[in-house]
């Protein structure tokens, strides 16, 4: 159990991941900056945010329901941990013996949201209801197509579901990427992924400039910081499961490091680039999008890799 | 030696004894009910401790003892043991929900006789005396509804036409598979679904299952009842024993009576997936809590059909553990909504709203149900959803058309089980959270003997969850055809989860304290500076009017709306139309007649001669 412990507190959960993803934050901010001719913050301005938001005085919804709306941060947190350390550890090769397949994978990359969701209803907030709707209605809209990538990867693989696995499969075959099927299947695990990470096009649950950051509008304090770090942590576990899936995994030895880095920096650079060339969408539009041309990519990517192509 | 025919007879003796004692003793009648649950709990336990085989009831009547025969294996252990838990946990509540309330008559002489009969169904091991047990649920459930409010007598009729319809078909198929192996034996029946008769046979066992559990296109039943019912009968009958037993009888099609060929699977894989999806987009529309609950019940069905279809050990042990947990959290949601629809009066989810602080147990109990239902890891839902899940990619790799379609299965029940979480999510956002409504400013928790069954039935979501591998599933669902199915290569364990998640919890609150989490003040929410009236309020039930709004979805819903789908209106609307060939030869003018009467006169004559 320690061995678990470790591995969920340390590497590769929170504090790991913590760190590399506020990081990638930061990177995703300077890239952002440098698109929009401004200078940037600094390496640690995550850590600063983070520090900064736990001094702060917390406010709580007067009409509501306060406990929720403090517990719903922390199960954030204990999900992304979760995802991060059932993710990391395949991805990075790890044996541990501590593992969950892509199916548990699918459920716990939902509770963070799940948990967003319920944080802002428990707020009373008429804005963070709208958020909420619009943040499950999302959920509705990318799982289908996230789920129909995985079952292309799985076929790719020999049927199996275990992520360590299908990156074995590609180490000896070549990466998914490399295929037709895979780059299908690339293209729509990006913008689900895209979409989970609630950024824009797909950020509409928290749209600042129209309801004041929706599902988040009540959180202040020590509550904004918890999910700001809950959101470090996803934006390094979800860019780690695509490595895992279309780019052989990752590996932390030798010149091996920097493939590693660079992969990852990779999928983030065209995440941040997507959110910087394109405006928001609605809510309905971003369900059409997904619903019918995602699932169609996906079906695509099913039909191609059936085929072996 | 057990006395097996007490479980059977004893309650249904008791329950017409209760019909002598007048409905003012009715606090009486109630603690009666709880013990003679507590002694079939009791029963039940000693039940699941005897060995398996078979039993003879001890009987004076020499002709009819062979017909008297009990099957006591592992499948029927499994159910009697939550039978009767269920029986104990809805009577206690019962207690508390029916006090100083005008409902239903006779209601617990009723329920008495259902654990009776229940008993009996789930141990007979001849088919007709499975069918008089059988027989009698459809009245107690008829029973157990009327006079509740002003539509129960009709929503009544509709269970009660459905599932004695299903009844008799029941009674055909019986006959059929007689015909075929010449027992009512059920141990002794193993039937291929390969020829016309055989094919007959199961079909009619079939919908019989499939209209007790609630299953597309039998399902219409479900709804009205629960909406119309008191909700104690709607925990007790469709959420939990109806479930139990319709599942059981699938169960034994599936693993006993019949051997499932492709299209029958294929057949199964469709109602099951057909059912998951339509029930829940239907559930998420529902302005009605009880009927939004409803039509998860159906929703869930799916899973179980879909799980015993797969007819691997891993498929059958997931759809019979889905059946568990579903009556678990299933009936604790209807007791939940018992419990809000007695404190506040209202059934509506716009009408509500910020009941947590008023409710906290309640509340507790039913954000548990909600998320095991919804498949959140680590309750029991998600453990079972996920055995069907991986039942359904193992499933995948066989030769048959059926089982290349498994991307389509797996696709339908994930989604569904997000569509799950949506609706729910409307349901505990308009009823316990959102802004608090002045007018219930006065509402109380319930009592003790109404929260108990609650807490008791979220702490087993919980622990059905946790130790599903390590406990549950080794001790209840170790018998004949899907032992070593929980054997599964440990990807995902659930102790050592549950441990971090405390611990992050731990954590948190660390967090917390670090932050100076103690100096905070109470602020009315901020809606960009301007000022909260009644409308500014974005009522949880116009959540989802977005996906209405596609034409393909409104079409349906559009069709649903004038119940083109339900098999009740139309049956009665094809029957009606024959009424009015019939009614359109009654002129009434006697001419007519005198020529019906020679016309017919000369065919009987044709055929005479």
């Amino acid at each position: 159990m320690t061995k678990e412990i470790f591995y969920f507190l340390v590497f590769p959960g929170l504090l790991f991941a913590g760190v590399l993803g506020g990081f990638l934050s930061w990177f995703d901010r300077k890239i952002t900056a440098r698109v929009q001719f401004r200078q940037g913050p600094p390496l640690f301005q995550p850590l600063y945010d983070f520090v900064k938001l736990l001094a702060k005085e917390t406010i709580l919804p007067k009409y509501g329901s306060p406990l929720t709306f403090l517990l719903s941060p922390v199960f954030a947190l204990a999900g992304a941990t979760l995802a991060a350390v059932f993710i990391l550890l395949p991805v990075l090769g790890i044996e541990s013996g501590f593992s969950g397949d892509l199916l548990v994978i699918i459920y716990v990359l939902n509770i963070p949201s799940v948990t967003y969701i319920i944080g802002g209803l428990a707020s009373g907030n008429p804005l963070a209801a709208v958020g909420s709707s619009r943040e499950i209605k999302l959920i509705l809209s990318y799982e289908l197509p996230f789920l129909l990538v995985l079952t292309s990867i799985i076929i790719k693989s020999g049927m199996t579901i275990n992520l360590r696995e299908i990156i074995d499969v590609q180490i000896a075959q070549g990466a998914n990427i490399g295929s037709l099927s895979g780059i299908f299947g690339f293209i729509t695990i990006l913008m689900c992924v895209q979409a989970k990470l609630g950024l824009v096009p797909f950020d509409m649950a928290e749209a600042e400039g129209e309801i004041c950051d929706g599902i988040m509008i009540e959180s202040s304090g020590s509550v904004l910081a918890i999910y700001k770090l809950v959101k470090y942590i996803m934006f390094l576990t979800l860019p780690a499961l695509i490595c895992g899936l279309f780019f052989s995994g990752l590996e932390l030895s030798g010149i091996n490091i920097l493939w590693s880095i660079l992969k990852v920096l990779l999928v983030v650079l065209l995440i941040t680039l997507i959110r910087n060339t394109n405006p928001r969408v609605r809510i309905k539009q971003a369900m059409r999008f997904f619903w019918v041309w995602m699932n169609l990519f996906a079906v695509i990517s099913i039909i191609l890799s059936i085929i072996g192509v | 030696m057990v006395n097996f025919q007490m479980m059977i007879f004893f309650p249904m003796l008791a329950g017409i004894i209760l019909f002598l004692i007048p409905e003012t003793l009715k606090a009486v009648k109630g603690i009666i009910t709880i013990l003679i649950s507590v002694y079939i709990l009791y029963l039940a336990f000693s039940v699941f401790s005897a060995a398996s085989g078979l039993y003879q009831m001890q009987c004076t009547i020499p002709y009819i003892s062979s017909y008297l025969i009990l099957n006591v294996d592992g499948l029927s252990k499994l159910i009697v043991i939550f039978l009767s838990l269920f029986s104990f946990l809805f009577a206690l509540y019962s207690y508390g929900y029916l006090k100083g309330k005008q409902s239903v008559e006779c209601y617990y002489s009723y329920y008495v006789i259902t654990i009776g009969a229940a008993m009996g169904a789930a141990l007979a091991e001849n088919l007709l005396f499975f069918i008089f047990c059988w027989g009698i649920l459809g009245l107690t459930l008829y029973k157990l509804i009327k006079g509740h409010n002003e539509e129960s007598s009709s929503a009544a009729k509709k269970a009660f036409i459905l599932i004695g319809g299903s009844d008799s078909i029941l009674i055909l198929g019986i006959g059929l598979i007689f015909k075929l192996t010449g027992t009512y034996n059920i141990s002794a029946i193993n039937i291929s679904t390969s020829g016309a008769l055989a094919n007959a046979a199961f079909l009619c066992l079939l919908i019989a299952a499939l209209t007790k559990a609630g299953a597309i296109p039998f399902h219409t039943w479900v709804p009205d009842y629960v909406e119309h019912a008191p909700a104690s009968s709607s925990a007790f009958l469709p959420a939990s024993l109806d479930k139990l037993l319709g599942i059981y009888l699938l169960a034994r099609i599936c693993i006993q009576l019949f051997s499932l060929t492709a299209w029958a699977t294929m057949l199964l894989m469709i109602i099951g997936s057909l059912t998951i999806i339509c029930a829940v987009m239907m559930a998420l529309v529902q302005h009605n809590y009880k009927k939004l609950l409803g039509y998860h019940a159906v929703s869930q069905v799916g899973y179980m059909v879909t799980g015993l279809a797969l007819g691997t050990p891993l498929g059958i042990a997931a759809g019979l553990f889905h059946l568990i947990n579903h009556a678990l959290y299933k009936g604790g949601l209807f007791l939940s909504a018992g419990s809000i629809e007695k404190q506040t009066g209202e059934e509506e989810i716009d009408n509500l709203g910020g009941l947590s602080k008023l409710m906290p147990l309640t509340f507790f109990s039913m954000l548990v149900f909600a998320l095991s239902i919804s498949g959140i890891p680590p309750f029991n839902g998600f453990y079972s959803k996920w055995m069907i899940y991986r039942g359904i990619i193992d499933f995948g790799s066989g030769p048959d058309l059926v089982n290349k379609l498994w991307i389509l299965w797996l696709g339908l029940a994930v989604f569904g089980s997000v569509l799950t979480l949506a609706s729910f999510i409307k349901l505990i956002s308009g009823v316990f959270l959102g802004r608090f409504n002045q007018k219930f400013a006065k509402i109380k928790e319930v009592k003790f003997t109404m929260w108990l069954p609650q807490l008791i039935l979220a702490s087993l979501c919980i622990f059905f969850g946790v130790f599903a591998a390590t406990a549950i599933l080794p001790t209840l669902f170790n018998f004949a055809p899907i032992s070593g199915a929980q054997n599964l290569d440990g990807l995902w364990q659930s102790p050592q989860v549950s441990i971090l998640i405390l611990i992050s919890i731990v954590l948190g609150f660390v967090i917390y304290a670090i932050g100076n989490i103690g100096k905070h003040r109470r602020e009315d929410s901020f809606i960009g500076g301007e000022n909260i009236q009644d409308e500014t309020n974005f009522a949880p039930s116009d959540f989802y009017k977005t996906i209405t709004e596609f034409k393909l979805i409104a079409f349906f819903y559009n069709a649903a709306r004038k119940k083109w789908f339900d098999i009740y209106y139309l049956g009665k609307g094809f029957i009606l139309g024959l009424f009015n060939i019939f009614s359109a030869c009654h002129t009434g003018i006697l001419s007519t007649y005198l020529v019906w009467v020679a016309a017919g006169l000369a065919i009987i004559l044709l055929i005479l001669i």
